[in-house]
């Protein structure tokens, strides 16, 4: 499970933003999570969840994910096509059978924070 | 109450030692290659085989991510090549930091680094090695539903090997479907059909190497 990994990598994250901004407790995450970044949103919550009790700054803190759907780019047509199923992907363009380019849905963001 | 607008990637950490190790290998003139799969796919035979048939031409170094054991590690150093095991102890897949750790180890006297990334099809695709190109194995008795399950670890591959097609026919495995959806999941990758077994379709995938480190 590398959702264990990328949470590590928020908390750090959060560490030094709320250190910056002198805040003693962070009470809300939003989170951008693509649906093509390979995370699964249910483990990395999980995972967020277990490091509260080695986090004091986290313990109360909530978090929301915004899930992005997938977003893909023919530059010879010039049209966009989006998946909301990963199982649904077909980067290949109906109209001119060129590869499709994904411009959206592999992100993994902390988007804004909360805190006092 | 404070609100704080932060718009940081998350692996931002990750992208940047990768970034690194691009750097670190461009300017020594090496071309690097990190191999990912699941457990039994053939991913240390294919290295092995890869390394005896460069061996008279080209100089190999080899990093080994392994959960805990070093037999992989053991067998390719047979071969006469330089080794450097990254234990993981039970993560289940390499990061940038880790493949920069090895860099430091690992004779960097060589054409070509090859990356054994830790045997899985999810977890690895996440994280940049920092390799110049990610090569893929499906072998035929996984089933041809693996690209479908594992779309994002395809999305990533710049090479994709079908490995033990000495058991296509022999095995219920739909190679068209596969060979269908490999170019749905990833229309640029470059796929290679072999048997590591038996020596098929390897002599492709070897061209395709030397191609890569003539560049
Ligand atoms: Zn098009």
């Amino acid at each position: 499970m590398h959702e264990g990994a990328i949470a590590e990598s928020i908390v750090d994250i959060l560490k030094d933003t709320a250190k910056e901004n002198k805040l003693n407790k962070i009470t809300k995450v939003a989170l951008k999570i693509g649906k093509m970044s390979g995370v699964m949103i249910d483990a990395l919550l999980f995972a967020l969840d277990a490091l509260r009790n080695e986090e004091s700054i986290i313990e109360d803190a909530k978090f929301e994910v915004v899930e992005n759907d997938i977003k893909a780019h023919c530059f010879v047509c010039d049209k966009d096509f989006y998946f909301e199923e990963l199982t649904d992907i077909v980067l290949v363009c109906p109209d001119c059978s060129m590869p499709l380019e994904i411009i959206e849905g592999k992100e993994m963001e902390i988007i804004e924070i909360e805190g006092e | 109450m404070k609100r704080v607008i932060v718009e940081k990637k998350i692996l931002e950490r990750n992208t940047e030692s990768a970034q690194r190790i691009r750097e670190i290998l461009k300017n020594k003139g090496i071309f690097s290659l990190n191999f990912m799969s699941s457990p039994g796919a053939g991913k240390t035979t294919i290295i092995e085989k890869t390394i005896e048939a460069l061996k008279d031409e080209v100089r190999v170094s080899f990093i080994d991510g392994d959960l805990d054991t070093d037999r992989d590690a053991e067998r390719v150093k047979r071969l006469g090549v330089d080794v450097v095991q990254i234990n993981t102890s039970g993560a289940c897949h390499l990061d940038a930091d880790m493949v920069l750790k090895a860099l430091n180890k690992v004779s960097l006297d060589c054409d070509l680094l090859i990356i054994e990334n830790v045997g899985n099809l999810v977890c690895p695709a996440t994280f940049d090695v920092g390799a110049d190109r990610n090569v893929v194995i499906l072998s035929v008795p996984e089933g041809d539903d693996k690209v479908k399950k594992y779309p994002v670890m395809f999305n990533v591959a710049d090479v994709i090997l079908i490995n033990k097609i000495d058991l296509y026919g022999v095995l219920d495995f739909d190679r068209d479907k596969v060979l269908k959806e490999i170019r749905e999941v990833k229309p640029k990758a470059e796929v290679f059909e072999l048997s590591a077994k038996t020596g098929v379709g390897f002599d492709e995938w070897i061209e395709y190497v030397k191609d890569f480190i003539r560049q």
